[in-house]
């Protein structure tokens, strides 16, 4: 009798935990896919493609403090609701994509415009999901000869912005606050819990490069005191804290020892 | 010649107000046009170095980005969705932040 | 309870789950255990018959012969599962999966690998696609695998063991590949360890596994956990649906109807 109860207990938790999603491995996206974000609020409602908008580019030319604290897109794809109409107003693309801001010597093209509703090939150029549209710039071109990095979109930002072969703006006039320098907090260290494993170095001055200080502080990392928080992979894995950009848009979790990297005594 | 002078002030001030209101307009855009939007560029700008702020000087700041929520929250007009949408989240962002700064002073 | 009788009950626990617990078609997972030279065969066929080619057949045998699984699943960014990667002929045009090795150029222990897709070909290198599209007794093939495995160390049913192949140095493991691999500082190998499961335990090794996979091929996707006992392990989920130790012992790696291989105590 005690052994039929325990099979059947047993055959029960196994069920349960059948349902759970884990233990398997998805597929990688490729060096140009990384960082793609497809977004669809209202595209698909109003019977036009879902936008596919890849990191890349934009994180060649731009830091991303600028878009997701200057301009305010969120950390999340589809959770700044962006409207055309937002678009049309100057905010979000729009805030740079209106037709008359120029960079260097580049002229932004105009993005969601009042009109007649009908699509044309600007429109395609976000407007991309499911068609197949030849994009102005071509990836395998765009980042030939930058420092390599094997994961992610295949490309060494940090080295390619040490090298100065990429020099981000982090400031758009009429948009961005003029601030003052940054002060750069202190890196330290995290101890691993698991034995043998390198401790993590944390690099505030590589960080705030990109991202200033309110992009992840309170919001995503909401200790004030060192040591407070106990992270762990599983929760980095699942999308937070590091795990907000080092998942989908910065180098990914996947390379150990790029945060792993002081060396075991 | 009198004529062709006044002729010429004329249009060159026409010239002036035409174009130099395009100039102007472009540089503006629609960011930090109203007061509030003066305020909000004032109030937001010591984010970076939050760090080195006094307790005393971070609960001003944090008082007056609470003033400037209420101020967005109110606003009316053809882009208020927009505005309210978009300067919620940047205000809120840097009002965190100084509440985190705060927070991290107070515990030391 | 003898061994035999352990080994039944969790046969039938194991049978009788997937009837009662969804009518998801979990059978391929406990189809026939395919002859040896089939095993870990992978057809992939997401753009071929569309495009008007035979499916590409992948034997992992000879891979896995000369390369880490790391290698082509971490480095070269393979999935895990069939089909799951998409492979299009674009991709290993620019040098991206198949493409990373076999562009016609690169060359492995002193030959030249053959190119995979090209937008051009003659007649005659129109050959070479047989030898992947094609079936795994095409005439194409070069490598045969009695003949290939006949000097490797065996298990139960014809099957190369693997391990004792690699720790007798029969076969040579190729982990860098250049131009797609990155060097980096090795990682220490953690420590094996015990499940308890009654009188089933099984031994973990690290070391054996770490050769073939290094860390980031289990963690942290497969094996999210840090924390040793946290997750429970069914073999409902390791086996009907190729979880966890199922991604790879179901598949490609020693079938885990060789029980004794993992429940170490069976066997005394």
């Amino acid at each position: 009798m005690k052994k039929a109860i325990f099979t059947t207990a047993l055959l029960f938790a196994i069920i349960g935990i059948a349902f759970a999603q884990t233990g398997v491995k998805k597929r990688r996206p490729l060096p140009f896919e990384f960082g793609r974000v497809v977004i669809n609020n209202y595209s698909e409602a109003s019977h036009i493609a879902p936008v596919v908008f890849d990191h890349w580019l934009h994180r060649a030319k731009f830091t991303c403090r600028l878009c997701h604290v200057d301009i305010g897109f969120g950390m999340k794809a589809g959770a700044t609701d962006i409207k055309a109409r937002d678009n049309i107003n100057g905010y979000y693309c729009g805030t740079c994509h209106n037709g008359t801001r120029v960079f260097g010597d580049t002229s932004v093209f105009s993005s969601c415009k009042e009109g007649s509703g009908k699509m044309n090939a600007t429109c395609n150029r976000c407007h991309s999901l499911g068609k197949n549209v030849t994009r102005k710039y071509d990836f395998r071109e765009f980042v030939k000869g930058w420092p390599r990095e094997r994961l992610g979109n295949g490309v060494d930002w940090e080295k390619a912005e040490d090298r100065e072969l990429i020099i981000p703006y982090d400031y758009i006039e009429g948009v961005s606050i003029k601030r003052e320098k940054l002060i750069v907090q202190q890196d330290f260290k995290i101890a691993p819990k698991v034995e043998g494993m390198p401790d993590i170095i944390f690099s505030h001055d590589k960080h705030t490069f990109w991202n200033g200080c309110e992009l992840c502080h309170p919001e995503i990392f909401t200790g004030i005191k060192k040591g407070l928080t106990k992270y762990s992979m599983v929760d980095l894995y699942e999308g937070k804290y590091c795990g907000v950009c080092h998942i989908n848009v910065a180098f990914p979790l996947l390379d150990c020892q790029r945060c792993h990297t002081e060396k075991v005594q | 010649m009198k004529n062709f002078s006044r002729f010429t002030l004329l249009s060159l001030l026409f010239l002036y107000l035409f174009f130099g209101n395009c100039i102007v307009g472009n540089f503006s855009s629609v960011y930090a046009q109203d007061d509030w939007k003066q305020e909000y560029s004032s109030v937001c700008a010591k984010t970076q170095n939050a760090m080195i702020l006094t307790p005393e000087e971070l609960k001003s700041y944090i008082d007056r980005c609470d003033k400037l929520l209420a101020l967005i929250n109110e606003l009316e007009g053809e882009q208020a969705a927009t505005e309210k949408k978009v300067y919620t989240k940047r205000v809120k962002m840097c009002r965190e932040l100084y509440q985190f700064a705060l927070e991290y002073k107070e515990h030391k | 309870m003898a061994p035999i009788q352990k080994l039944l009950s969790a046969f039938i626990i194991a049978l009788t789950v997937p009837v009662s617990a969804s009518a998801a078609d979990y059978s391929h997972y406990l189809r026939h255990i395919p002859p040896a030279e089939n095993f870990g065969q992978v057809v992939l066929d997401n753009y071929s018959h569309k495009a008007g080619v035979l499916p590409v057949t992948f034997d992992h045998w000879l891979h896995r012969a000369k390369f880490t699984c790391r290698l082509c699943h971490i480095d070269i960014g393979f999935a895990m599962k069939a089909e799951m990667t998409e492979i299009s002929a674009a991709d290993n045009m620019s040098g991206y999966y198949c493409g990373a090795c076999h562009d016609g150029k690169r060359v492995f222990d002193g030959r030249n690998i053959f190119g995979s897709c090209a937008e051009n070909y003659t007649e005659d290198e129109g050959k070479r696609c047989a030898r992947c599209h094609s079936s795994a007794e095409a005439e194409e093939r070069k490598y045969d695998y009695k003949s290939f495995s006949e000097k490797l160390p065996k298990l139960p049913g014809n099957l190369i063991d693997w391990e004792k192949a690699e720790s007798e140095g029969k076969v040579k493991l190729t982990d860098f590949l250049e131009g797609v691999s990155y060097k980096r500082e090795p990682l220490k190998a953690q420590d094996d360890f015990t499940i308890k499961i009654r009188s089933w335990d099984v031994i973990f090794s690290h070391r054996k596994h770490t050769v073939w996979n290094g860390c980031e091929l289990c963690h942290p996707m497969i094996f999210p956990s840090t924390k040793r006992g946290t997750t429970k392990y069914s073999m409902f989920q390791i086996m009907m649906k190729g979880e966890y130790c199922g991604v790879c012992h179901t598949s490609v790696a020693f079938s885990v109807w060789l029980c004794a291989k993992c429940h170490i105590t069976l066997v005394e």
